[in-house]
């Protein structure tokens, strides 16, 4: 019963870590190219798990940004996460451990987030489950930038290969397995178009991502007021 | 830049990274949230859902891209139907690749 938590998360993991590979390898080798080291594009892999902030982070690195900047823009894109957080607060409160559930958490991303999401939709959240689908996750970033910062210059394009659709397409078909309720069409349509265009009328927030937050706060709400 | 300064910028980062992530959890399962918020929260996945497909979709580059040229668009229209027909994340999966790579080498 526990393994098969176990197995369930890291099989779950499987769609993510295809999809983390092109990325994680591209950041390996912008890495190196921005200046740092093999074990130092490794180890910001390990440390942390941020795929937009790593990449805005040698964005500015090679802008010859300042590391305060750098700082204050990957506290800006990471914010969209106190909110992700806070909603696998109900589904993990007294199922998991409240110490296991916030350290296992780090390995949140916008993909093991829509993915253990779905998942709780119909099964209770374990600590086994989630240690599975995001370690396994994590490993996949750690060793593909790994791959990409040694073997950055010998590998063509991995588009070719229709790796860079792996994350859409998941996330198509996990808002497809997400819509149960019809207020969930709604929300969903109206935070795309809200998102589509607080990032056209102010283009700052397609770089930090916070047309990602507007659009959830103004589309939650929404459906709380549909779902009257 | 030199490598001290990049192994401070890793490290705070990294800091800045994670404490989003677990503090919520940490902090706030201490509290029982008002029946509203709780259904406000069954709200965000859906909508975080919602407006990440719309930039992975409409947005692949970083930029709104509406256009016929958007291999991206043209990928999702199949992937969206087998996703709806079959409720499989590995045909979906499959399907959306494959339209992908066809579009990528022959067009």
């Amino acid at each position: 019963m526990q393994s098969t938590e176990l197995r369930q998360g890291i099989n779950d993991s499987i769609p993510i870590v295809l999809g983390y590979l092109p990325l994680g390898f591209a950041f390996g080798v912008l890495a190196c190219e921005a200046g740092m080291s093999t074990i130092q594009a490794t180890a910001m892999s390990i440390l942390c798990f941020t795929g937009a902030g790593q990449f805005i982070t040698l964005g500015l690195m090679q802008a010859g940004g300042a590391i305060i900047t750098i700082i204050v823009a990957n506290i800006l894109v990471n914010l969209r996460y106190i909110l992700f957080s806070t909603s696998l607060v109900p589904y993990l409160k007294r199922r998991v451990p409240t110490f296991t559930g916030s350290l296992l958490c780090y390995g949140l991303t916008d993909e093991t987030y829509a993915v253990s999401m779905n998942r709780y939709q119909d099964h209770p959240p374990t600590a086994l489950y989630i240690a599975g689908l995001n370690l396994s996750s994590h490993l996949g970033w750690i060793l593909s930038t790994f791959l990409g910062a040694v073997l950055g210059a010998y590998i063509t394009n991995p588009d070719r290969l229709g790796l860079n659709f792996t994350l859409p397409a998941m996330f198509v078909c996990l808002l497809v397995f997400m819509i149960r309720r019809r207020a969930d069409i709604l929300v969903a349509l109206s935070a795309a178009l809200i998102c589509l265009l607080v990032g056209y009328f102010v283009p700052s927030t397609m770089g930090n991502l916070f047309n990602i937050i507007i659009a959830t706060i103004i589309a939650a709400s929404l459906g709380m007021v549909i779902n009257e | 830049m030199n490598s001290s300064s990049i192994w401070f910028i890793i490290i705070s980062v990294s800091i800045v990274s994670i404490l989003p992530r677990i503090l919520p959890v940490a902090v706030l399962s201490r509290f029982d949230f008002p029946a509203q918020l709780k259904k406000w929260l069954s709200f965000v996945a859906p909508a975080v859902l919602g407006s990440l497909t719309a930039l992975y979709i409409l947005a692949p580059e970083g930029y709104i891209d509406l256009s016929i040229n958007n291999n991206f668009i043209w990928s999702f229209i199949p992937t969206l139907l087998v996703a709806v027909k079959t409720r499989s994340l590995l045909y979906s999966l499959l399907v959306g690749m494959a339209t992908m790579a066809l579009l990528y080498n022959f067009f």
